[in-house]
């Protein structure tokens, strides 16, 4: 049998290469992200991660976050290493609380791994009901056209799904805000937000990214999470548009947008 | 007799457990599987990201099945083992659990992140992290 090559003399014949090994792929995908591929381009970055400093930004998104989740996703970088770099990092006179956050969100995906393993038809299945006061079949089976194109009414929503397209990456806490909107402000399964994340996401997994989905939608989870327009302006400025006249649907109170988004009430 | 290392798009590093599991001598072999990588809706990005990461593995890269390319190469290669990362992944299973019975298969751990046992229904964060976070702040996730 014939091997593949490992050279190339640049990365667009690597590209090119793929493309000819990939005949499934649709001639309009033609994105390629500029985050690289390998473990030297992930211990590049793990030397440069600051748990501690994590710790105080991570929910912003121009904090200090990793962006060394594809890299562990596909075991290039083991949660190991990166837990021992992390525990380097901690004071000696207090080694567990500067880097808890940090370390903590690699739990997440150790979990994550083990309820994959332990419920494999839990990953495209709603474990539980959900608590938004809808039912499944309320929820529409496919994404609209205006998100997958990034022509929704939400300048912001908008700004996160073209991020997601060409660079394979979002910040998790604009996961969090698109998930939300898809599931909850446009009423679509979260399977199908699930899928679209998954063809863009560098470090899509079935287990992280589908099981996080069912904890917004609230089918792995005892409410569902939404967010307001407050909340964004303080942790995506200015990262993302957030003016409010470019982002009416977020606008209001909790307790309005709560009103709005699941009139029925929401359940426990 | 020989050995067969398949690394598959979970275990894509050369000091994973797998390289040492074997003890004969192995060729290890990852192979580009359009359908799979369709099946799991694997875009441009991801492939590209994916092939990156090969070129700096000891690995020969094939095209094709992965069932049919694994037999094909185990069958080559006089093979009677086949070593794999271990994986929750029901479709990288399926394609072990359908290799014939002549090849033994072994599924080698990763190293973990805590030496835990697997906590009885896994359900919320918190009481999985209530176990964990002790060896969590470990080296190595061990006591």
């Amino acid at each position: 049998m014939e091997t593949q090559p490992k050279t190339f003399t640049d990365r667009d014949a690597l590209i090119n290469h793929v493309r000819a090994l990939s005949p499934s792929l649709s001639p309009d995908d033609v994105s390629v992200s500029d985050t690289r591929g390998g473990r030297q381009a992930g211990q590049n970055l793990l030397g440069k991660i600051d748990p501690i400093a994590y710790g105080h930004s991570r929910n912003y998104l121009g904090g200090a976050v990793s962006y060394l989740s594809p890299y562990i996703r596909h075991g290039i970088i083991s949660l190991n290493e990166v837990r021992n770099f992390a525990l380097e990092a901690a004071p000696e006179d207090e080694p567990i609380r500067p880097i808890e956050k940090f370390v903590q969100e690699l739990a997440w995906r150790d979990f994550w791994q083990r309820v994959y393993q332990q419920n494999p038809d839990w990953i495209w299945q709603d474990v539980e009901t959900y608590k938004t006061g809808f039912a499944p079949d309320d929820y529409s089976d496919t994404l609209p056209d205006d998100i997958e194109t990034a022509q929704t009414d939400c300048a912001a929503i908008n700004h996160f799904i073209t991020s997601l397209k060409t660079t394979g990456y979002l910040h998790n806490h604009a996961r969090m805000y698109l998930a939300a909107y898809i599931v909850h402000w446009r009423r679509v399964k979260w399977q199908a937000g699930a899928h679209f994340f998954l063809a863009h996401l560098l470090d899509g997994d079935p287990a992280s990214n589908n099981l996080s989905f069912q904890w917004v939608a609230s089918t792995f989870s005892n409410k569902p999470y939404f967010f307001n327009l407050e909340n964004l302006q303080k942790f995506a400025h200015p990262q993302a548009p957030c003016a409010e006249a470019d982002n009416l649907a977020l606008a209001g109170s909790y307790d309005q947008l709560a009103a709005r988004l699941f009139p029925y009430g929401v359940s426990s | 007799m020989s050995a067969l290392i398949w690394l598959h798009e979970e275990a894509l590093r050369a000091s994973h457990p797998l390289f040492a599991a074997s003890a004969t001598p192995a060729k290890s072999v990852f192979i580009w599987d359009d359908a799979y990588m369709t099946a799991m809706g694997y875009g441009l990005k991801r492939r590209v990201f994916l092939y990156e990461t090969l070129l700096e593995l000891p690995v020969d890269i094939y095209a094709g099945d992965t069932l049919e390319t694994l037999q094909t190469l185990a069958t080559a290669s006089q093979a009677s083992q086949v070593f794999a990362g271990a994986t929750p992944n029901p479709r990288l299973n399926a394609i072990l659990d359908a290799l014939p019975d002549t090849l033994k298969v072994t599924r080698v751990a990763d190293e973990a992140f805590v030496d835990l046992p697997e906590p009885e229904n896994l359900r919320r964060f918190f009481k999985y992290w209530n176990k964990a976070k002790k060896l969590a702040f470990q080296p190595n996730g061990r006591r």
